[in-house]
């Protein structure tokens, strides 16, 4: 526990977000990608999503076009299957609750708007959502904590895309989450992974329920402080 | 509201922007960022916002490639319009109740007749690879498809289905990279409260779609998709 599955490069003296020079941060806080030439179909997961493209995909969706839907696939869905299959460590459900995702994306790509969030948060919020309700109805808590283990050691093999710009991304967000006390990163493994609620979280930590909340308050500031998000 | 149970709220909007809050909770939060004052409620939405956004920042760490199979079925299923109108449930597990009634009557004559050559529903069920895959009709009743790809082969049932109504049919198809393929015809006679049908050449088909065509039948599905099985 305490581990959020991602091992920690740290590289001395790499600070800002944009020293590498290839990603930064843009208006949203979304890494965007800088002069890279566009990538064809079927390696959309190594395109970290840019925020105009896809606020303009769900405008297309929400008018029901079936190729915008497509792209926003390909660009999103290794985002989510990733998260879904974090919390759900199940290939199965993992696999359903996506589908349930996009179809969800489908019906209801009119109702997102873009004031109150950017489209990639959008549809990880309605994934994480759907796994979280699926690790609840399941109450398969003890199988998955057995399963945690092997889920952990196996994570690295997971991952396909791994181009240098994901790589330079994944760096960055690993050296974001050292920058947390291992108390907060706990909570956030527990909380936004294991899909427990904070007073699951308080009774599995014995702490106190302030103590939780503040824990998940202030590993969040830390992130988005160091990670550049506005 | 008391400055304190404001501040209260406020605390309360990390755990329930990373969805850490109970059903219950999470209405009551609602309900009282409702009631809040417009300055507390932006400085809740405020900070939800902020904890989706850093998440999905976060996402960066965890990508994995779905598999390839998903990415057709789902465009199949938008293609087809039916994911507008409603949700099929996949499910995994072995013929059901429905499929037992369903079947009765044709596993009955199975095994009278022992020494025929099995029939095509028989090798689906005995099939190693065999699936199940049922959802409810809009229209009412639910179909499932019990089918193997190493028989090549489905069995169809529907239970409860209302019959087409006149001057049209109910119309089959499987749904692949190549379009649609007519699997079956059936009119308002041969649509009864349990209706079973076999379901030949699924070969790589990735759904089993219903239309409703004119009753002569269509070659290529023209009338409204009512509902689509995704075959995985």
């Amino acid at each position: 526990m305490g581990n959020l599955g991602i091992s920690p490069h740290r590289i001395p003296g790499v600070r800002s977000l944009c020293a590498a020079d290839v990603v930064c941060a843009d208006s949203t806080g979304l890494p965007v990608r800088v002069a890279r030439p566009p990538l064809r179909y079927g390696t959309m997961s190594e395109r970290p999503p840019a925020t105009g493209d896809l606020n303009s995909l769900l405008r297309r969706i929400a008018q029901h076009d079936v190729d915008a839907f497509a792209e926003f696939y390909d660009l999103t869905s290794p985002r989510v299957f990733g998260l879904v299959a974090r919390v759900l460590r199940d290939p199965g459900y993992s696999e359903e609750t996506t589908q349930e995702v996009y179809l969800q994306v489908w019906r209801n790509a009119g109702n997102y708007d873009p004031a109150a969030g950017s489209a990639l948060a959008w549809v990880l919020t309605l994934a994480h959502r759907r796994a979280v309700d699926r690790v609840r109805t399941e109450q398969a808590a003890a199988q998955r904590e057995f399963r945690y283990g092997s889920a952990s050691a196996d994570r690295p093999a997971d991952v396909v895309a791994d181009s240098a710009i994901l790589r330079e991304e994944r760096r960055q967000v690993a050296e974001c989450l050292d920058t947390l006390t291992d108390a907060q990163r706990e909570c956030i493994e527990l909380a936004y992974y294991g899909g427990l609620t904070y007073a699951q979280v308080s009774e599995r930590l014995s702490a106190n329920l302030a103590t939780i909340k503040s824990r998940m308050r202030d590993a969040l500031r830390g992130l988005k402080n160091c990670l550049g998000v506005t | 509201m008391t400055e304190r149970s404001e501040s209260e709220l406020l605390e309360l909007a990390t755990p329930y922007a990373m969805h850490a809050v109970s059903d219950s909770e999470r209405a009551a939060i609602e309900t009282r960022v409702a009631a809040a004052s417009a300055a507390v409620a932006a400085a809740f939405d405020d900070e939800v916002r902020l904890v989706r956004e850093t998440m999905a920042a976060v996402s960066a760490s965890t990508p994995v490639e779905p598999p390839a199979v998903l990415r057709g079925r789902l465009l199949a299923s938008v293609k087809s319009g039916s994911a507008r109108r409603f949700r099929w449930r996949t499910t995994v597990f072995a013929a059901a109740a429905a499929i037992a009634i369903g079947l009765g009557a044709l596993s009955a004559g199975l095994a009278l007749r022992s020494t025929a050559p099995p029939s095509t529903p028989a090798q689906v069920f005995a099939a190693r690879d065999v699936r199940t895959v049922s959802g409810a009709l809009p229209e009412g009743g639910t179909a499932t498809v019990v089918y193997s790809r190493e028989k090549n082969a489905g069995v169809l049932v529907m239970n409860n289905v209302p019959p087409p109504s006149p001057d049209t049919v109910y119309q089959m198809w499987l749904m692949g990279d190549n379009g649609a393929k007519l699997a079956g015809t059936m009119d308002a006679k041969s649509v009864t409260p349990s209706t079973t049908a076999v379901i030949q050449d699924i070969g790589k088909s990735n759904a089993l779609a219903f239309s409703v065509e004119p009753s002569h039948g269509s070659t290529q599905p023209t009338g409204p998709v009512i509902a689509e099985l995704p075959l995985i």
